[in-house]
């Protein structure tokens, strides 16, 4: 397989305080795992995945930035190339849903204005230790304009819907871009509904 | 005897119809021979009787033919009895035998058994005797040692005793000689804890003392006594505080440094280094003894306890670099200027030297941190080579834990996250300040801010790079490309924003005062901002060195891609930074080299801006005056044209003029662009004319020759092939050049040869319409 062997690239970048799952989410879904007693990350990790939606090679790059304070000149530095940001919060922790709204002033000083950002609330196999309701985070979230899922990393919930559909925002998206650029060049797979595990439908 | 038993077969005749032997009655009874009445039934069953009468005739018969045969075997019957007898005589006398055999067998078999047992115990009894007098001579021994101070040796006594089997020494109390081993076991456990109590005090005087050979004796014999961790916690406390203490002592030195020291600058760098290397050289020294007396293993738990004052130290040293560096407040200001510019700024020229410091900080503390986890990791590996998998990554995992979570990793960590920010302004604020300082000097393409802009990446990229910290590498490498994606482009594109100045043809001729171009400019344009532009021709040099920069740029970063490249395969082929150092590299480099293609894209657009406002305006006129040349002319007209060319040397001479002026300005590559820009517009424009003007025989002459002088000046200011753009033209002319409408057949269709026609059939009817002595009808007319 050529490095070049997909239709589309796209960066994601996970951001979020210390300790909300951010590694577990993208471990979970790059390797299916979920390894118990993971350690702080440091700076930040990479990891490629490459998924198929409807025929077409979706090279998804994923930055797991580190979520202490300490890192984050480090993590802040990635936000600009970013194409999705995924903000994660654990539902069993007030303080980092309380801490959203620092990192969306965050997100509107470094990131590109076309960015795509979902809000994902983790850790919805702790459901009785849940602190932050579900109503709460979606009116919030629908504030901000933004997309809103809970996961479980462990149970491995929702974990694929969530970079599915944002795959497939992006490739809407992208669309879009190329549309608006070049208006005459008909684009392959156009008119074509994109329906993959009721693709797209945040919320 | 088998044949005793069925005589039919000897007679080989087959079985009777109606039974075996005479035993059975007739079929037809008495009963029923009486019932009858009637002659004819009588006679039938009369008839039956007597055949059943012969039937069993021939069986008696038969059976008679066999009596001798029976008797003869019969008598050999007889004649076997005896033996009989004497076969069961030896049958019963071989079976007493073999129950004989058995059980002799089983009697000596069970006494190879109890030989074996015996033996067993035997050795046993040895063995318990050996360990009887072994515990008597280790007794003894240590008596004796204890008494000469030869700890090695008593110690080595108290080792073999504590190897003894527990329940041999149990077993031994229970005998005879109870009472007198359970005293010599008293004596030894008595001995055993003298010699613990005594090792510990000495062990404990000699490091106070910071006496090294007794120390290292007595740190030897704790691992005999059992006593491996004790061993390695009390020598790493001996160790600590000759860490400590030599810390201390060079942490006074920093506060004595002059500050016109050579090292001044560094000097907190200088006393980490110091600091590490302390430390390194203890676990080079120390590894050998800790491995032959302690096993393998256990160099992890020695370095565990040397990091704690590791820890310690460093955060001391970090702590006054901070407050002499003035590192926070210096942080705090660059994050308030970062955010509003009406702060004062701080001058990025103070930041350099603190800069530098801290990445060379960082860049010993991971080359430490790399020595620890090598030696950690092979010393894992000897003790560990029986190991189960699951055992490896437990090791494994301690070891990320301790470097990951050690307060060095973190303090280090800390240092590095405020250090890119601040390298971050710095690049900022000096490359504003290149940007301003920009100069040009006369002869060159490029200003000054380009060489200056990526002397200035380069030098923070590289200094991030000395950290020897991947991600802070990475990290300056996206802010560069921030840096020169957004900012610096948005400078060199306000530039080209600003526009070439139109100008008019008399503008073409120096000596024009500038000032009425500057106003004649700015009329016509009515956007360009005269700030700072002190006349056109400024503004001109402007916008082509803008352009060459532009270009330059964009090389420069591919440049800059390759240098980073090779200069980071060394960081790589260390090893530092993990596994995923070099895609993490790659991916950010990948996005700062795209940069390059934006850079070129706003080459092009410039290119474009300069065709449209510089050269067409000025060389659509030239062209148009070719509308003013008559190509309907005589013999004599013609000749004259030869002498007194009426347009096209006078075109030749003005490009020329007027790319003169760009040739200079222009790096090659740009003008060449520029060129290729010009000449297509050219052949457009003239085809444009061309078809708006009428010809005769002879003015199609003088077009061809115009033509061929024009291509053969284009040809030489460009090293693009012009042929192809000319090609239409080059065709009109052809067309233009015929003597007959129908000589047009000789160069069409099948006759066409190499030619391949650029023209429809409908041009080309068009253009021979331009000639006024061919007639429409015979355009129409022809076949294309």
């Amino acid at each position: 397989m050529s490095m070049e062997d997909y239709d589309f690239l796209f960066k994601i970048v996970l951001i979020g305080n210390a300790g909300v799952g951010k590694t577990c989410l993208v471990r979970r879904f790059t390797q299916g795992l979920f390894p118990p007693g993971q350690g702080a990350t440091i700076g930040v990790d990479f990891m490629i995945k490459t998924v198929e939606i409807n025929g077409e090679k979706v090279k998804l790059q994923i930055w797991d930035t580190a979520g202490q304070e300490r890192f984050r000149s480090i993590t802040q530095s990635y936000y600009r190339s970013a194409n999705a940001l995924i903000l994660t919060y654990d539902i069993t922790c007030e303080e980092s849903f309380r801490c959203l709204p620092e990192w969306l002033r965050e997100i509107e000083q470094y990131a590109s204005n076309k960015v795509i950002t979902v809000l994902v609330g983790n850790k919805i196999d702790l459901a009785e230790r849940r602190e932050v309701s579900q109503q709460r985070a979606e009116e919030f979230s629908e504030a901000q304009d933004m997309y809103y899922l809970e996961t479980s990393a462990k149970e491995s919930d929702n974990v694929e819907k969530l970079f599915l559909d944002l795959a497939c925002r992006l490739i809407r998206e992208a669309r879009q871009n190329t549309l608006v650029n070049s208006v005459s060049s008909p684009l392959p797979g156009e008119g074509k509904s994109i329906n993959y595990l009721t693709c797209c439908n945040f919320n | 005897m088998a044949d005793l038993s069925s005589p039919q077969k000897l007679l080989g005749a087959p079985p009777p119809p109606e039974g075996v032997g005479g035993g059975r009655c007739s079929e037809i009874s008495t009963e029923l021979i009486r019932s009858l009445t009637e002659l004819q039934e009588l006679e039938a069953v009369y008839e039956r009787l007597c055949g059943e009468e012969k039937v069993v005739e021939r069986e008696l018969d038969a059976l008679l033919e066999q009596q001798n045969s029976i008797e003869s075997k019969m008598v050999a019957l007889h004649r076997m009895g005896p033996n009989l007898q004497l076969i069961e005589g030896d049958a019963k006398q071989l079976a007493g035998m073999i129950t004989f055999t058995c059980s002799l067998a089983e009697n000596v078999s069970s006494k190879v058994r109890q030989l074996d047992l015996a033996k067993n115990r035997l050795y046993q009894a040895i063995q318990r005797a050996d360990d009887i007098l072994d515990l008597k001579f280790c007794m003894d021994g240590v008596q004796t040692a204890l008494r000469n101070e030869d700890y090695e040796q008593a110690a080595a006594h108290i080792h073999r005793y504590l190897c003894l089997d527990k329940s041999v020494i149990e077993l031994s109390r229970q005998g005879k000689e109870g009472s007198m081993i359970d005293a010599n076991l008293k004596l030894l456990q008595e001995a055993e804890q003298r010699l613990k109590t005594i090792v510990t005090e000495k062990f404990a005087i000699a490091t106070k003392e910071g006496d090294l050979p007794q120390v290292e004796r007595f740190f030897k014999i704790f691992p005999l006594l059992g006593l491996h961790e004790d061993g390695l916690s009390k020598f790493s406390e001996y160790l600590c505080k000759q860490v400590a203490s030599k810390a201390e002592e060079n942490l006074l030195l920093v506060l004595e440094t002059d500050m016109s020291d050579r090292r001044a600058a560094i000097i907190f760098a200088d006393t980490l280094t110091l600091l590490f290397e302390g430390i390194a050289r203890i676990v080079e020294t120390h590894q050998p003894i800790v491995e032959t007396y302690y096993g393998p293993g256990k160099l992890y738990t020695l370095i565990k306890y040397l990091q704690v004052e590791c820890d310690r130290q460093v955060e001391k040293v970090v702590n006054k670099f901070i407050k002499q560096r003035n590192y926070h407040q210096q942080f705090r200001h660059v994050q308030s200027n970062l955010r509003n510019s009406t702060t004062e700024k701080i001058e990025p020229r103070e930041l350099d030297p603190i800069l530098t410091e801290v990445t060379l900080m960082n860049a010993r503390s991971e080359l430490y941190l790399s020595f620890l986890r090598k030696r950690i990791s092979s010393d894992f590996e000897v003790g560990d080579s029986m190991a189960s998998e699951e055992v490896k990554q437990e090791h494994q995992k301690y070891l990320d834990k301790l470097l990951n979570n050690c307060l060095l990793s973190c303090t280090m960590q800390e240092l590095i996250g405020l250090y890119i920010t601040m390298e971050e302004y710095f690049m900022r604020e000096t490359v504003n300040k290149a940007v301003a300082l920009d100069t040009y000097e006369k002869g060159q393409l490029t200003s000054s801010m380009v060489d200056d802009v990526f002397y200035i990446v380069k030098k923070c990229i590289g200094r991030a790079l000395s950290s020897s910290s991947i991600d802070c590498l990475c990290a300056m490498i996206n802010l560069a490309t921030t840096e020169l994606e957004s900012d610096f482009r948005d400078v060199l594109c306000n530039k080209l924003r600003m526009g070439f100045p139109a100008t008019t043809l008399q503008d073409i001729q120096r000596g024009v005062t500038s000032a009425v171009n500057i106003m004649h400019s700015s009329l016509q344009q009515g956007k360009f901002d005269t700030k700072g532009i002190e006349s056109t021709d400024e503004a001109k040099l402007s916008f082509l060195v803008t352009l060459n920069n532009v270009e330059i740029c964009s090389e420069n970063i591919s440049t800059l891609k390759k240098t980073l490249e090779s200069d980071c395969t060394k960081l790589f082929s260390q090893g530092i930074g993990g596994e995923q150092a070099q895609a993490k590299f790659d991916s950010c480099l990948s996005d700062l080299a795209a940069v390059s293609s934006k850079f070129k894209d706003l080459l092009q657009e410039g290119l474009t801006e300069l065709n449209n406002t510089a050269i067409k305006p000025q060389v659509q006129p030239w062209i148009n005056t070719f509308l003013s040349v008559s190509h309907n002319i005589e013999e004599e007209e013609f000749n004259d044209y030869e002498a007194n060319d009426p347009w096209v040397q006078q075109f030749i001479l003005n490009l020329e003029q007027q790319m003169a002026e760009f040739k200079a300005g222009l790096s090659p590559v740009i003008y060449d662009n520029l060129t290729s820009l010009m000449t297509s517009f050219v052949a457009v424009e003239l085809e444009r004319v061309v078809l708006k003007s009428t010809f005769n025989r002879l003015g199609g002459l003088q077009f061809d020759k115009e033509l061929r002088s024009l291509i053969a000046y284009l040809t030489t200011v460009t090293t693009w092939t012009i042929r192809d753009k000319f090609a239409r033209l080059s065709q009109m002319a052809t067309i233009l050049n015929l003597e007959r409408v129908t000589e047009i057949l000789d160069y069409w269709g099948a006759n066409s040869g190499p030619l391949t026609w650029r023209l429809t059939p409908a041009e080309v009817r068009q253009v021979l319409a331009l000639r006024i002595d061919f007639r429409n009808e015979d355009i129409k007319r022809l076949r294309l």
